[in-house]
């Protein structure tokens, strides 16, 4: 703390008579690139103090990379920045740090290994000559804990901690010096409602203590809740700036995608046929999925909805093979499908997309046609023998590489210098390399640009339309609604809704939420 | 780097987990040195002779200061091969300036031995220095970048003595403290203790010790929080490397002669195996230097008792080798059952 | 977000410096044979020449051997010892049977080879099993193999040579030709070929690619990443072995130290000419170019005298900026 009370001496001037009708942060003309995508094209955006300014856009479109900017983590191509009235140029995260711009990353900032105070005291450590005052520090650090409301024990060390638990240190950590700014991005995602609330409060405490809140989301119900302004942010580009006051659910969304509802999501003929999975009392070896019923027929898409880490996730891994099952029965095609494995899945017809591309689906430094073939290699037109017909392969790939219309189509093309939205076709390439009857879909457009999720919708259309079994998993409302035939819900591992028809709404969904938690919170 | 939950209703243990997970909160090494020690009391009493407790308390003090370095470095993420030919080195440079400086000053012991020593340290802090500079700023492999300096030293130290021993230390270095005993203990294990309360003191007490953790533990919260990541990574493998160097000077002293054979790639892989038996994880962020020193202990009495039951030196080596595997092994399963990757 | 387009001028001069950096190494081989020459015009004369190809051969078949298990982002650092326990067990074998009664040299040797096999294949499927089952560190795997490998190499031996290797044998590895070109070239040749077959042709050889750049993607995939880890573990040993038996023909004995220095230096020629520590990056070409560039460089310093504790500073050296270079080749532009 010493550190920070010291850096502000001397990083400040004499003290002007206080202005709060100028902005506390004032961006213009932002720009910034990575090789293959040009995240950030001239944005302005400015914070007022006391305000929470809400950042919205779907995922890709730019907000990751305008707060980073704006904490120091990297620098802009182009544009101004302005902070307290003072041009801010070549700034690093201590530096933002210092001068009272706190972010809260989704990812967190923390040292697993390190019990919760070290981390909170990370960078600004209490010392006499180099030796840590483990006492003081210790005291503030229950202080500020007492002060926000969580229930953390300072001793425990991080990697213990619930994910929730981890988001609040992490929180604690942010609000440990002074700040001037805070950036929330996505704080709620793993929250409980209880979690939330006392969240809430404390955004408005901080508002009343002239703090200006970026809060980053794609939720309706947050912003309605909190913004007093929002941005909306498309491709990297600045669509619009708005007050709050007044304006409605529909008109965020077209901003947001630039398409009409309607147009976003394709009308799809559903044709449910045969049950092509059945899924009966089905729990995991960790208990992420408890008891569950749940089955699947061709021709439609049964979608799965839910908050981060209710199981929806875990549900279709543990269908593909990828996650311990304890107990419970599966049956594809009407016959009976023990001891999952990715192989022996795709064997069957599944074929599973994994909600993170990067870490589980993508060899990035492979070409396009190698990750396309990986899941098919078994195939005859690919490998006969174990032999690779490699003519033979770069004709099928090219094919259907040519129908998801990636552009450019070059498949000798590096998977690490794709766009999201080209990663995620070549993930889907992989589906279309075998006859796949049931596909899995998990998180399938998190990432990716407007046009590309269009795409990606078409294809699910023609899939279902042709036959195949859909099942989406989603945490995304707007798509999981409009996409499902049938729709389940689950929360904390659990079943907790199976929706058909009218009954597919938002209202439905949110509500099977709450009485789950009040059941819980009662018993 | 995303911090994985865990869910908070477990599967049941299995046996071996459970096994696992309570010798590692109890501390396997304790446990082992105990069952070392009564194997010995049953099979071969000639453990217990005075001499021999000397010299296995002179081992692990060399054995503990090294590995106390190899810890540091592992803990911020790296490796450091080149520990043993950091021995060879400091054994040789400083053998050969003290005998220089023997020849041309007889008569100043204190300045000579003073010389000689810093002369010894310096060589630990050059290669520290290479090693650093190289993992830090040219961001290279450590294993590689150990490998090649590990290879310059050897070389350097070949070199210097074309592989003859260099006599002509001060007999006053040697017999005063290298081969000598302190109020009724081998001198150089004050040496060792000092110092490992010293790694101690760093890691539990000062900031300097919770940046190491730090920078191994998630390198970029680190950076983020403001640690000059660069610069203590720096620092540690010049750490690592003056650590080895005393090793090199106390085995000189005993020794009575600069080796450019001294340490090698046998106590290089000693080092990295007491830190991994003593817990110390191979992806950084977790270590106790006392732990690193127990660790010392156990490797030093396994050595005793096999050379005291005639067991082949190659041998040695190869039950060394399979007691890492083990204890890696074992410690991933402990691991396994506390993240859910 | 949309991919970025690229204006012409900068792919090209992507392209340009993607090509300079890959240029680097044989510019450099080629710059410093003359540099020696400078020194000692004997360096490049035709026997001189022919002299690295041959000894070139050997290294080649080790680093195309350590290549194997470093597309797959691990190392094998018990190599060296490898080698010595086959030269060792092979020969105790093949000296033993041919003094018997009634046994050919043809069968002595073959069964000497079997035994070589046989202990390769041993250390490879320890290796293969500790990484590829047991989840161990590469490291300390073949750290323990490396310790097992001495072991097997000095008892067997009981430290002293095997000597008396029968004399056909190091004809059939060693001082052999095959129309006019020397059995270690052929032998190495062999390998090459065979190892990019693998590499290219093979869903096998695919797999350790894929392995290499991204392990869990494999899985979830549903390729049979454990067994293929373990097998690229073994057929880094098997090749292994054949070194070591051509090296056992070249001196005639077993020899419980032959591998020495080969670990370090079949790491080293591996990762100088290409093959990425990262893993997913690096072929054949790779291996030739790296064991053509430290044969090279040693038979250079010993042409030109240089002590021999200087060479090895120099190899420190080299390898040193051989991971530099290789650290720049895999950052993107």
């Amino acid at each position: 703390m010493n550190e920070i009370a010291n850096a502000k001496k001397t990083a400040r001037p004499t003290a002007a008579p206080s202005d709060t009708e100028a902005p506390l942060l004032e961006m213009k003309g932002i720009s910034k690139g990575f090789p293959g995508v040009q995240a950030l094209d001239s944005v302005d955006f400015d914070l007022r103090r006391g305000e929470v300014h809400v950042l919205f856009g779907e995922n890709g479109a730019g907000k990751s990379t305008l707060i980073n900017v704006i904490a120091g983590t990297f620098p802009p191509d182009n544009g101004s920045f302005r902070f307290e009235g003072r041009d801010i140029r070549g700034l690093t995260p201590h530096q933002a740090r210092i001068m009272g711009i706190s972010p809260v990353f989704q990812e967190f900032s923390l040292v697993p290994d390190m019990t919760i105070e070290e981390n909170l005291f990370l960078g600004r450590e209490i010392t006499t000559g180099g030796v840590l005052n483990s006492g003081a520090m210790m005291r503030r650090a229950k202080e500020v804990i007492e002060e926000l409301g969580f229930h953390l024990d300072p001793k425990k060390k991080v990697r213990e901690l619930s994910r929730a638990h981890q988001q609040m240190t992490e929180i604690a950590k942010a609000l440990m010096g002074n700040v001037r700014l805070l950036i929330l991005d996505e704080p709620t995602a793993s929250l409980t409602e209880a979690e939330t609330g006392r969240l809430f409060s404390l955004i408005d405490r901080l508002k009343h203590e002239n703090v200006g809140i970026i809060y980053v989301s794609h939720r309706m119900r947050e912003i309605k809740e909190l913004a007093d302004r929002i941005t909306v942010l498309r491709d990297g580009k600045l669509i619009k700036t708005l007050d709050a006051e007044g304006v409605s659910e529909n008109e965020l969304v077209e901003l947001m995608t630039g398409r009409k509802i309607d147009v976003l999501f394709p009308a799809i003929n559903h044709a449910p046929g045969e049950t092509m999975l059945d899924v009966k009392d089905l729990t995991l070896a960790n208990r992420a999925v408890e008891g569950v019923d749940f089955f699947a027929r061709a021709g439609e898409i049964t979608g799965v909805a839910g908050l981060v880490g209710c199981g929806k996730s875990e549900l279709v891994r543990a269908i593909y093979g990828l996650e311990p099952i304890e107990s419970g029965h599966i049956k594809v095609g009407g016959e009976p499908y023990l001891h999952p494995a990715p192989a022996r899945s795709l064997k069957h017809g599944i074929c599973y997309f994994p909600s993170d591309r990067v870490v589980e689906g993508l060899a990035l430094s492979r070409p396009i046609r190698e990750n396309a073939s990986m899941a098919a290699l078994d195939l005859a037109q690919f490998a006969r023998m174990r032999v690779l017909q490699r003519g033979s392969e770069r004709r099928v790939i090219q094919e259907i590489v040519d129908k998801l219309r990636l552009r450019p189509p070059n498949i000798e093309r590096i998977v690490a210098n794709l766009s999201g939205g080209n990663r995620q076709k070549v993930m889907l390439a992989r589906g279309l390399t075998r006859e796949t009857k049931l596909f899995l879909f998990d998180e399938p457009t998190v990432g990716i640009d407007v046009g590309a999720k269009i795409e990606v919708y078409e294809l699910m259309k023609q899939l279902v339309e042709n036959g195949a079994a859909i099942v989406l998993v989603s945490s995304e409302l707007p798509e999981v609604l409009h996409l499902s035939k049938r729709l389940y819900v689950m929360h904390r591992g659990r079943m907790v809704a199976e929706l058909t028809g009218n009954d597919i709404n938002e209202q439905a969904v949110l509500s099977s939420f709450f009485q789950d938690e009040n059941q819980a919170e009662t018993a | 780097m995303t911090v994985r939950t865990f869910g908070s209703h477990a599967h049941p243990e299995t046996g071996l987990e459970r096994t696992s997970r309570i010798a590692a909160s109890v501390g396997l090494l304790p446990i082992l040195l105990v069952l070392m020690v009564a194997f010995m009391a049953v099979f071969e009493q000639k453990f217990f002779g005075v001499n021999n407790l000397f010299n296995v308390l002179r081992s692990t003090s060399f054995l503990a200061i090294i590995a106390a370095g190899q810890m540091l470095v592992l803990i911020v993420g790296g490796f450091d091969l080149s520990v043993g030919a950091v021995i060879a080195l400091t054994s040789t440079v400083m053998a050969k300036t003290m005998a220089v400086l023997s020849a041309s000053m007889p008569d100043q012991t204190a300045a000579i031995i003073t010389l000689g020593v810093l002369a010894g340290l310096g060589c630990g802090v050059a290669i520290g220095l290479i090693n650093g500079l190289c993992v830090a700023f040219l961001r290279i492999s450590p294993f590689m970048v150990t490998l090649g300096t590990l290879s310059i030293a050897t070389g350097v130290g070949l070199l210097l003595t074309n592989g003859i021993p260099v006599y002509g230390m001060p007999d006053v270095f040697v017999k005063g403290f290298g081969r000598a005993l302190w109020f009724g203990l081998p001198a150089t294990v004050y040496v060792a203790v000092a110092l490992i309360a010293v790694v101690w003191f760093i890691q539990a007490r000062t900031k300097l010790g919770r940046y190491i953790y730090a920078i191994g533990g998630n390198l970029q919260a680190a950076t983020v929080s403001g640690v000059p990541a660069t610069g203590y990574l720096v620092l540690t493998y010049v750490m690592c490397s003056v650590l080895a160097s005393i090793t090199g000077i106390m085995m000189t002293a005993r020794l009575g002669s600069g080796q450019a054979t001294m340490g090698g790639n046998v106590m290089m892989l000693q080092s990295i195996a007491a830190a991994v038996i003593a817990g110390v994880s191979l992806r950084g962020g977790i270590g106790r230097g006392e732990m690193v020193a127990l660790g010392a202990l156990f490797l030093s009495i396994l050595t005793n008792a096999m050379n005291l039951l005639r067991i082949d030196s190659k041998m040695q080596l190869v039950v060394l080798g399979v007691i890492v595997v083990l204890a890696v092994a074992l410690d991933e399963l402990g691991k396994r059952r506390q993240i859910r990757d | 977000m949309t991919d970025a387009a690229r204006s012409p001028a900068e792919v090209t001069r992507f392209f340009h410096r993607a090509m300079l950096i890959q240029a680097i190494l044989p510019i450099a081989l080629v710059l410093m044979v003359l540099g020696f020459t400078i020194f000692e015009p004997r360096v490049l004369s035709p026997q001189n020449l022919l002299n690295i190809t041959i000894q070139a051969s050997y290294l080649v078949i080790f680093a195309t051997a350590q290549m194997i298990v470093i597309l797959t982002r691990g190392f094998d650092l018990s190599l060296g010892n490898t080698v010595s326990a086959v030269s060792v067990t092979s020969a105790l074998v093949m000296t033993g049977m041919a003094g018997a009664e009634g046994e050919s040299v043809g069968s002595a040797i073959f069964l000497g080879i079997l035994m070589g096999i046989a202990v390769g294949a041993g250390i490879g499927l320890f290796n293969g099993f500790a990484v590829a089952w047991l989840r161990v560190n590469p490291f300390v795997a073949t750290l323990g193999s490396f310790n097992i490998a001495l072991g097997i190499a000095t008892m067997a031996s009981d430290g002293r040579p095997v000597f008396n290797v029968p004399d056909e044998f190091s004809t059939l590895v060693y001082s052999g030709t095959i129309a006019g070109i020397q059995m270690p070239i052929i032998l190495a040749a062999a390998v090459l070929v065979f190892i990019y077959f693998v590499l290219n042709y093979t869903v096998f050889g695919r797999s350790l690619y894929i392995l290499g750049g991204n392990p869990r993607a494999a899985t979830v995939a549903g390729l049979p990443s454990r067994r293929y880890l373990m097998m690229a573990y073994v057929l880094c040993s098997l090749i292994a072995v054949i070194g070591a038996l051509m090296l056992t023909g070249r001196t005639g004995s077993g020899e419980p130290n032959l591998g020495g220095n080969l670990t370090l230096e079949s790491i080293a020629a591996a990762v100088i000419g290409g093959v990425s520590l990262r893993g997913g990056l690096g072929g054949v070409q790779s291996c030739i170019l790296g064991a053509l560039f430290i044969t090279a460089l040693s038979n250079g310093m010993n042409l030109t005298r240089v002590d021999g504790y200087v060479q090895m500073i120099v190899l420190g050296c080299v390898i040193i900026l051989a991971i530099f270079l290789d650290r720049l080749r895999t950052t993107r532009a």
